[in-house]
């Protein structure tokens, strides 16, 4: 299913759409508030510090959502090993900047191309199995990678790479807001292409979709290396940000299950989906966890409520608000049944 | 040579862990076609179990195996029967995610409970071992492996000569059929986690003597008893016994392997795991899917 935005009243959705360019336009200009021109000539700091931090790591499970959405939302492969292309993404940044002395922009381009070819040697044979066995599979990609990187020297092992510090919060709050927009613009250039209607084929039916001339093996790669590229860039850019990553920063499964997360509850197959999940869950994994005394009962609370909402909203929240579901307790209650025992 | 029988021999008892950790995760994957990622958490409950047992009654860690399966198994049956049992019509991606969540939940609450010390449970037997020549076989390594035997063959005599084993098969077989003849299906799926967990737990008391033990210590046992699984395949028992067996093989003796080295444990697993699911998807010892 294609997300059909436009069954809402007009009148409401124009208030919607005058609601989010807004605050799109306030998270996209107030940190320029922060820069010292700015600052000097008297205007008001609309940001801080800590909320830029926060944005910039939305911005960046913006895109690993989005990319995630392309392989698992409109093909139906559930990967599990996404992560492996965000670290790879980053240990490419890490290894030319630090060892090689590369200038960061230069090594920011070959941040896509790594993981992409990885996607596409281990694609073929992994893009095979379904369901359990893909999910399970990928996993293992993303676990086993990571854990070679924490092996090679060069790549400094387990203690990891150190890149030389940029101070420019704003320099990485807008990478990040690109590549975001990137992402969400390739999910719906797909959407609205002869290749994205190959793979939501897939997804429904890959045999029929087989007979009906879809190429499945070169659509599922290109799938897989689209997403593996954008998740390289999210990587590339976090390392010169972090300007230090090592095997847990990187390739943490959880976060691979975080992205998913995103997506699905946001609206997985769509393009706006996967944005809306990025934002809100991390907002409140952010609020949640950011204090570090209470960390144990928030990720109890986390893990409670994300367990909830995957039982009440499995087709995410773009369900109810693209206007295509009544948000109701009729709803819940209908949902609940449907996967119930 | 004797160097090599020594891993070979080592290689077979680790087996037995990975046979005894993977014997409830094949379990709750065959019949209800969960892949239950909390299953590691699980396992360490029952860790835990033993570990308290152990210091504060000083209750032998192998006597104190049928309380982990008890307690294991009330708390099977509850995850089943009030939460998982919600999503288990869902897609798998869901109940993927699911698990994964409680598994941070159980991982969490365990941290609040025992703190993140390193617990173990040291027995006056736990550094002996039968020498033969150059060759040292553990005992304590030897136990765990004859229970892994024992718990294997109490699964298949479960599944194949009682009454519950029978509508457990069958609902593994096809639910909907089950449910006409007359199979309670929520009860029957919290029965088969119940019992999953209960392994679990028996697991988590063996993995307590020979290794201390932190809330997140579980973790690579899910890894694990997934790649067991897909390595001996799954919906039999023996599968699930020559996988284990063969995995800890695969790990020790690759762990040995020059060139390599005890950090490359899961990268071996998962190298194994992929080759084995593109080459033989049905496993070893496998039924067809």
């Amino acid at each position: 299913m294609i997300a059909r935005e436009d069954r809402l009243p007009p009148r409401l959705r124009r208030s919607i759409f005058a609601v989010t360019m807004v605050a799109l336009a306030y998270v996209i200009l107030a940190p320029l508030t922060s820069i010292d021109a700015a600052q000097q000539a008297g205007l008001p700091l609309l940001t801080d510090k800590v909320w830029f931090r926060i944005v910039t790591t939305v911005l960046m499970f913006v895109v690993l959502a989005s990319a995630w959405n392309i392989v698992g939302g409109l093909t139906g492969y559930a990967s599990f090993g996404n992560i492996a292309f965000f670290g790879l993404g980053a240990y490419t940044v890490g290894a030319l900047v630090a060892n090689r002395g590369w200038p960061f922009g230069l090594a920011l381009l070959v941040a896509p191309i790594v993981p992409a070819l990885f996607a596409l040697v281990i694609g073929l044979p992994l893009l095979r199995l379904r369901g359990h066995y893909f999910a399970v599979a990928t996993l293992g990609v993303g676990v086993a990678t990571g854990e070679v990187v924490n092996n090679v020297g060069p790549l400094g092992a387990s203690t990891g790479l150190f890149l030389p510090i940029v101070r420019s919060d704003l320099l990485f709050f807008y990478l990040m807001l690109a590549a975001a927009g990137l992402a969400v613009l390739t999910t719906w250039v797909i959407l609205r292409t002869r290749f994205g209607y190959g793979l939501l084929a897939i997804r429904e039916n890959e045999e029929a979709a087989a007979v009906i001339g879809v190429n499945t093996n070169f659509y599922k790669v290109a799938a897989f290396c689209i997403a593996a590229a954008l998740s390289g860039i999210a990587g590339g850019i976090f390392a010169q940000w972090n300007s230090f990553i090592n095997q847990e920063l990187v390739f943490a499964v959880s976060d691979n299950v975080q992205m998913i997360l995103m997506a699905v509850l946001g609206g997985a197959g769509t393009a706006l989906g996967p944005v809306a999940g990025a934002v809100v869950l991390e907002l409140i994994i952010q609020t949640l966890a950011g204090g570090g005394s209470g960390s144990v009962y928030s990720q109890i609370g986390l893990g409670i409520l994300l367990a909830v909402c995957v039982i009440f909203i499995p087709r995410g929240v773009i369900d109810f608000f693209g206007g295509r579901s009544k948000l109701s307790l009729r709803y819940f209650r209908q949902t609940l049944r449907e996967t119930s025992a | 040579m004797s160097q090599f029988i020594q891993q070979v021999i080592l290689g077979l008892l680790l087996g037995g862990v990975y046979v005894a950790v993977a014997l409830g995760f094949s379990l709750v994957w065959g019949i209800l076609n969960i892949v239950n990622l909390a299953h590691g958490a699980l396992v360490i409950v029952g860790a835990y179990v033993t570990w308290a047992l152990f210091t504060r009654w000083h209750i032998d860690p192998f006597l104190s195996l049928p309380v982990d399966a008890l307690v294991l198994f009330v708390i099977g049956y509850a995850l089943q029967r009030g939460v998982i049992n919600r999503l288990i019509r869902a897609p798998l991606l869901f109940t993927f995610l699911l698990t994964f969540r409680l598994n941070l939940v159980i991982v969490s609450l365990l941290l609040l409970i025992f703190t993140a010390d390193f617990r173990s449970v040291t027995t006056t037997y736990s550094g002996s071992g039968l020498e033969l020549g150059n060759v040292i076989i553990p005992y304590i390594r030897v136990g765990g492996l004859a229970v892994a035997l024992v718990l294997a063959g109490i699964l298949w005599a479960i599944l194949n000569r009682t009454r519950i084993g029978a509508a457990i098969l069958a609902v593994g077989a096809d639910r909907d059929a089950a449910q006409l003849v007359g199979v309670d299906l929520r009860h029957i799926y919290a029965l088969t986690f119940a019992i999953g967990a209960a392994f679990a737990g028996v697991a988590g008391g063996i993995i307590s003597t020979f290794q201390s033990i932190t809330p997140t210590a579980g973790d690579p046992y899910t890894l694990q008893a997934f790649a067991v699984v897909i390595l001996g395949g799954l919906g039999r028992v023996s599968a699930t016994v020559a996988g284990g067996l063969a995995f800890g093989l695969i790990e020790v003796l690759g762990q040995s392997a020059p060139w390599l080295g005890s950090g490359y444990a899961n990268a071996i697993a998962f190298v194994v795991l992929v080759v084995v699911l593109v080459v033989r998807p049905r496993g070893l010892l496998g039924r067809l899917a």
